[in-house]
């Protein structure tokens, strides 16, 4: 057990500074301005540092621990040298109010990675400075309200979302004052048309939705329900949070989207960070890109003095798109990040439809192998798919219902289990259509070999008994922890000994 | 794994899709390339571009070029970190949830208030969150509905920030006027009591330490927030909002822990007293306990987030930055009490000096050289800002910020920022240059 609070050595000596330009007595604050205590943090030398945060990372499970088929959050491998391209004084020392001069190699990619999300999803204009994928959402369905508003369209305060969709949907659209109206799906998660056409009417503004949807399965009905939200002049606005299941193949604009997300930290394998950052860029078509937050890039030839700064004879500037809704980040986005998934896209450059077949390749396999190892142990009437389909797209969900029947075994009970066997657990109980969810996904940078182990152990995870995998997991770094406990007992920062 | 599954070609798989929306074309996109070839790509068009650390830089204006120590790089890059994401497992994440909890201890100590996120997207967005948090606590016992006062210097990205933020729930946001030498008119405050929130910074987009707003929760009374944004190493010398009044204290996490980094990713703080806890933005970590009694971490309150509350929730925030805010933890860990204060006065000093020097130059005026500073000060010149900065560029100087970006009336004031990377040559070399400058400039009557 390392505590960071413990740490109380020799004082300002984790690392050594240089000294100040003045002598610190030049600092005269009033009483109204001086601290009077200072904060009271730990005191660490370089060595004790280390360590706890190795000790630390230690107790942290990563994509580079073991295999992590968190479904919806696309859990790639990340390259590391993206991480060494990051680091890059070009990028990692550069600030967003430099003059453009100074930044035009920065602006080229900016520039390659608007028009190459454009392209892959048929929108007309992409911005890259939304930073997260909620925070895309928000934005878009921002750019289409004062769309309607500049048209004088004020009827339009309603905003539809299926009742399979991720939580930020409805609340990205919530924040910018929408009206929720949520519709329920069918069986297999799929958009009931019948459903929709109940409430698409003159109030509606919005249509949200995700495809492939939070099953894994493609929206066969999609050119429909567009043409029906349409139909009533309404905007359909895509998730991309399921992007890497369609690259190359297929896209949100090829099936009546009119503006779209891009969860690049998913898609373009920016890491997580055990939680952030992200970059959740947008792109819409040309009748909303004067919405758009600004400032954009564009790309013309050098004129003058700009031939000495300009990259392949192409000068690249910043433009505010002309009812631009301002801004939603106050500096150009996660620069770092897009720097991140350029370097991944460029990996595969216009064989990006690759990643996503095998992306499903490695889906409809693992779903396949499970099934298959689940019947040879011969507990394969413990789980079934959470819908029936004949192929999945980049993720499946499987039920645990009659395991819960049958043994009293839940899906945390086996997510826990697949923690002992070394794994990160499937996310577990989402979509909430489907009872006792266990939601996989594997991505494309995992072996076939992975993926068979993995489905042996699923199965022999199945064969434990209940009691025993009530209990688990017991191999990890603490066992089961009460929630309950921590919401009830709230303890959110060190308690000082004097508190 | 095709014949596995009784298929016989990658076609039967996307055979859901209908042919109406499949692409027919390929991706109009360059050719595959290899690591090296990439990275040399990447050596040549970022290499193009001019950083900061090349030049003598004095660009500051809400991002601070400073030291991140190489323990942190070398540690936050470690796979399990990096790799990981939201720790929905607590069994298998307790590693980032202590540090992230710890994280959560040294912002709060910072700032002097109880309760600390993990953190928000950047500065702006924690500050428009400030505004729709104290309007969800505070409406109800508000005189002034549905309305925030919020200084009349932010910046205006920041302040766009808050308004596609505020615009959703129809919150009003009224300016607050300031004095000419930049200090809050505490008269203007008055007019806020019965509002739902006030938003003020310190250090000022002018860098200006204003004393004045000690005395605003006294003015607006506790059924109003008072919302500080902070630059957080400014606190290892200037007393801590929570210590007069403040409710909420928001900032730009990036000074501590982060480079610049072309703006992103960065993190946003954003510390509450206990009034805002239930109804506050982003993840929170508790300290709990395993089954066997053991200490341990997990995500908790989440019935504020999207996630379960779903278009109720407090904010939309799901993926935040949990990874720059790691750093942000490792550089406080490193630097100790005694070190942020060092980290503070190597800031200050540099502003102390600067201000010193350039306040000497003939033709140049410092219109708030009466104020206390930190790391930057405005510089009026007897010509353009943006001409001025034209010529410091050809000579290698990233001379500042030109304020007529925020303030289109203040054509000849310019912003300087000194940091700790701020040595005193460069403040002479920059003295020098601004000098023969301003001897050149026909100043107008």
């Amino acid at each position: 057990m390392s505590n960071l609070f413990e740490f109380n050595g020799a004082k300002g000596q984790g690392y050594s500074q240089p000294a100040p330009v003045l002598p610190e007595s030049s600092i005269e604050l009033p009483a109204s301005l001086a601290r009077k205590s200072l904060p009271r943090w730990p005191r660490l030398s370089e060595p004790e540092m280390v360590r706890h945060y190795t000790w630390l990372s230690k107790r942290n499970f990563g994509i580079d621990t073991g295999f992590y088929p968190l479904g919806s959050c696309t859990m790639k491998h990340n390259p590391r040298v993206n991480e060494v391209i990051a680091q890059i004084p070009g990028i990692a020392d550069i600030h967003p109010h430099q003059p453009e001069h100074h930044i035009q190699g920065l602006l080229a990619i900016f520039y390659e990675m608007q028009y190459m999300l454009e392209i892959c999803s048929g929108m007309d204009q992409v911005t890259l400075q939304p930073v997260a994928g909620a925070q895309g959402e928000f934005t878009a369905v921002r750019c289409i309200q004062e769309y309607f508003r500049l048209r004088g369209d004020t009827k339009r305060t309603k905003v539809i979302v299926p009742d399979s969709a991720h939580g930020t949907n409805p609340a990205s659209a919530a924040m910018c004052g929408f009206e929720i109206v949520e519709i329920p799906s069918q069986a297999d998660g799929r958009i009931d048309l019948e459903a929709l056409r109940a409430v698409a009417d003159e109030t509606t503004a919005v249509m949200m939705i995700t495809n492939p949807n939070t099953l894994g399965l493609f929206e066969l009905d999609i050119v429909e329900a567009s043409a029906i939200v349409h139909g009533v002049g309404g905007q359909m606005y895509y998730d991309g949070a399921n992007f890497n299941a369609i690259l190359g193949i297929t896209s949100p604009g090829l099936m009546g989207f009119d503006a779209v997300h891009f969860n690049l930290h998913k898609t373009f394998s920016q890491p997580h960070g055990g939680g952030g950052p992200g970059s959740g860029p947008i792109g819409v078509k040309s009748h909303l890109a004067e919405f758009l937050p600004g400032p954009l890039v564009e790309q013309r030839a050098p004129v003058g003095d700009e031939s000495n700064t300009a990259i392949d004879n192409m000068w690249y500037g910043w433009y505010q798109p002309k009812h631009t809704i301002g801004k939603v980040q106050q500096w150009h986005g996660n620069a770092g990040a897009i720097i991140r998934c350029w370097a991944y896209y460029r990996r595969y450059g216009r064989g990006l439809k690759t990643m996503s077949e095998h992306a499903v390749l490695n889906a409809n396999y693992l779903r396949h192998a499970i099934h298959k190892a689940t019947k040879a142990a011969g507990v394969d009437s413990m789980v079934r798919d959470g819908a029936e389909a004949v192929v999945a797209k980049h993720e499946f969900t499987l039920s645990l219902a009659p395991a819960l029947e049958m043994h009293g075994i839940s899906a945390m009970d086996v997510a826990k289990g697949l923690l002992d066997k070394g794994y990160m657990a499937p996310t577990v109980y989402f979509p909430l259509v489907v009872p006792e969810c266990m939601m996989v996904e594997p991505t494309e940078t995992e072996s076939k070999e992975t993926l068979d182990e993995f489905a042996t152990h699923f199965a022999e995870v199945l064969q434990v008994d209940a009691e025993t995998l009530h209990a688990a997991p017991i191999t990890t770094p603490v066992r089961r922890v009460d929630e309950v406990y921590a919401a009830r007992n709230l303890c959110l920062r060190h308690p000082y000994d004097d508190e | 794994m095709l014949s596995a599954m009784g298929m016989s070609s990658m076609e039967e798989l996307f055979a859901d899709i209908p042919a109406e929306v499949r692409m027919t074309e390929a991706l109009p996109l360059p050719l595959p390339q290899s690591e090296e070839e990439i990275l040399a790509d990447a050596r040549r068009l970022l290499g193009a571009n001019v950083a900061m650390g090349e030049r003598v830089s004095f660009l500051g204006a809400g991002l601070y070029r400073n030291y991140v120590p190489a323990s942190v790089f070398q540690l936050v890059t470690r796979g399990e970190f990096l790799t990981a994401y939201t720790p929905y497992q607590p069994e298998v994440s307790q590693g980032m949830l202590q540090a992230m909890w710890e994280f959560q201890t040294l912002i709060s100590e910072l700032v002097g208030l109880p309760i600390a996120n993990l953190s928000l997207y950047d500065g702006s967005t924690a500050a428009a969150e400030a505004l729709t948090c104290c309007v969800r606590v505070h409406n109800r016992k508000a005189t002034q509905k549905d309305t925030v006062y919020v200084s009349e210097l932010t910046p205006p990205d920041r302040l766009s920030v808050m308004n596609n933020y505020c615009q959703g729930a129809e919150i009003k946001i009224k300016l607050l006027r300031h004095h000419p030498d930049g200090t809050l008119d505490l008269d203007a405050v008055a007019e806020a009591a019965g509002s739902c929130g006030v938003y003020v910074e310190q250090p000022n987009p002018l860098g200006i330490l204003d004393g004045g707003l000690s005395e605003i929760k006294a003015i607006i009374g506790e059924h109003t927030a008072l919302i500080v944004a902070v630059q957080p190493v400014s606190l290892g010398l200037v007393e801590a909002p929570g210590h007069f009044g403040a409710d909420i204290v928001v900032g730009e996490g990036q000074p501590l822990g982060s480079p610049v980094t072309g703006g992103g990713p960065i993190y946003g703080i954003f510390a509450c007293s206990k009034t805002y806890l239930r109804l506050m933005p982003g993840r929170i970590v508790g300290r709990s306990l395993d089954v066997d009694g053991k200490v341990a971490y997990c995500l908790t309150l989440s019935t504020r987030e999207q996630h379960i509350r779903r278009h109720r929730a407090t904010s939309n925030i799901c993926t935040n930055e949990t990874l720059i805010a790691l750093m942000g933890a490792m550089h406080m860990s490193l630097l100790g009490p005694e070190g942020l204060h060092a980290l503070a006065v190597r800031n200050m000093t540099a502003c102390i000096l600067a201000k010193q020097k350039l306040s000497q130059i003939e033709k140049i005026t410092l219109p708030h050289s009466n104020s206390h500073h930190f790391n930057e000060f405005v510089i009026e010149l007897p010509g353009s800002s943006k001409e001025c900065l034209a010529h410091l560029d050809t000579l290698g100087i990233i001379g500042g910020f030109d304020l007529s970006a925020w303030y289109p009336e203040r054509k000849n004031w310019l912003l300087a920022t000194f940091t700790d990377q701020t040595n005193a040559k460069q403040i002479d070399l920059f003295v020098s240059h601004l000098t023969a400058w301003a001897s050149s400039q026909e100043v107008d009557a």
